[in-house]
């Protein structure tokens, strides 16, 4: 590979948007290029500075302005609406007890999964242990749960484990664990494989959550963000590598 | 679809939603009336969400609420100054010195980013801030992918030279 073509993929090789076949020959060219390597150090110390730019959370009072909204909105709606309304309710109430039979399919779950996460994020409780310290964060479950989470930070991979608490999926007791990328936090919820079959790993986005499923070991995982899926794989991939 | 899971889907994305309309505009105000005006567009929408990808989506109907408002009025707001940095996050466990170079970095990068003409800074925040996948930011900014690129390319090399990351670079070495 030469320098034109190297430099030409370098943005898209900082982003890892490049196919695994033209990453691996743009690494090879920058293991000898110091000139290439140079604007990679260069585009990774950019983008360090403006992930470091303000961040603009909306207004309590924007938040609160959308909410009536929707409330009026609602109002105006009820009478044509409640019957679709009750048949959503029979239907979430079918899920819920489904999942409580352990036979609910995985998209439930990972609706559950993704209404924990919002929970976490908009009621301000993430953490029942803060710490970036997996042997603190580990023990801090025990005689919590019945079942011990494995507990691993990945700061050396770029996403610090910051915290954990307990938290319920669909009534059962799950470990959430918190980890962070930028500014993007992910739960990873943990708990015993129910179903011992040992499904194939799922990847669905909900209401605009990217949702990994995998169980290793005994224990099933749920990763959720609202990070980008190739981020949110590289997470997975670094916990689910030996 | 339910009112309850307009909230339950757009709400969690306000935060989101705010800070890339507050990026666009460059004052709260204007990013506040934008992002009102685009959760009413998306109520209104709501059905036409069906593949399940709620923050493009939202920042979609942000981006085009901005838009048809920005070219209604016709004083463009390029070119207004942007106002006081007063409300900087920084970091409690930096001494003064550290936190005040931070600061001043990180106003540095603010200021920068500004100073973008709109179609280059927006990918970068998209990209960056948002961490949205090109494809993502392709859908939202309406452009092929290939243009996704080579804005962030061109982005990165006028914040570079703002920033005067060059000549750093160089005396690192």
């Amino acid at each position: 590979m030469t320098c034109e073509q190297a430099e030409r993929d370098l943005d898209a090789y900082v982003d890892r948007e490049l196919d695994a076949e033209l990453a691996a020959a743009v690494r090879d060219h920058l293991s000898g290029c110091a000139a290439c390597h140079r604007r990679v150090a260069q585009r990774d110390a950019l983008g360090r500075m403006v992930r470091g730019a303000p961040y603009y959370p909306a207004p309590d009072r924007l938040r609160q302005r959308v909410l009536d909204r929707t409330a009026r909105s609602r109002s105006w709606r009820r009478v044509l609406t409640w019957a679709a309304a009750a048949m959503v309710v029979v239907s979430v109430g079918g899920g819920l007890t489904l999942l409580r039979s352990s036979q609910a399919s995985r998209g439930d779950i990972a609706d559950l999964v993704v209404d924990g996460h919002v929970r976490s994020l908009m009621a301000n409780h993430l953490f029942d242990v803060e710490s970036t310290d997996q042997h603190t964060v580990k023990p801090w479950f025990l005689g919590r749960l019945d079942f011990a989470p494995p507990v691993v930070d990945l700061a050396q991979r770029g996403f610090p484990l910051v915290g954990g608490r307990l938290d319920y999926l669909g009534g059962e007791p799950v470990a959430a664990l918190v980890y962070q990328r930028q500014k993007h936090t992910i739960n990873l919820f943990v708990c015993p494989e129910r179903d011992s079959r040992s499904p194939a790993p799922v990847v669905r986005t909900v209401r605009g959550f990217h949702v990994h499923h995998w169980t290793r070991g005994g224990m099933s995982f749920w990763a959720v963000s609202d990070l980008n899926d190739i981020e949110l794989t590289q997470f997975v991939d670094a916990l689910r590598a030996p | 679809m339910s009112q309850r899971l307009f909230a339950d889907t757009v709400l969690p994305h306000l935060d989101a939603a705010f800070n890339y309309a507050r990026w666009l505009t460059r004052n709260d105000a204007d990013a506040e009336d934008v992002v009102q005006d685009a959760c009413l567009r998306a109520m209104r929408f709501f059905s036409s969400l069906r593949d399940d990808d709620a923050r493009p989506w939202l920042f979609t109907i942000v981006r085009n609420t901005w838009y048809s408002r920005a070219s209604r009025r016709s004083t463009a707001r390029e070119a207004a100054l942007p106002d006081g940095a007063a409300d900087e996050p920084h970091d409690e466990a930096l001494d003064p010195e550290e936190r005040l170079m931070q600061l001043h970095t990180i106003a540095r990068v603010r200021a920068a980013l500004e100073q973008l003409p709109v179609d280059f800074r927006e990918v970068m925040v998209l990209r960056e801030i948002e961490g949205l996948s090109y494809k993502e930011i392709a859908a939202v900014v309406r452009v092929p992918i290939g243009t996704v690129m080579s804005r962030l390319a061109r982005a990165r090399e006028r914040l570079a030279t703002l920033l005067k990351l060059t000549a750093a670079m160089e005396t690192l070495r």
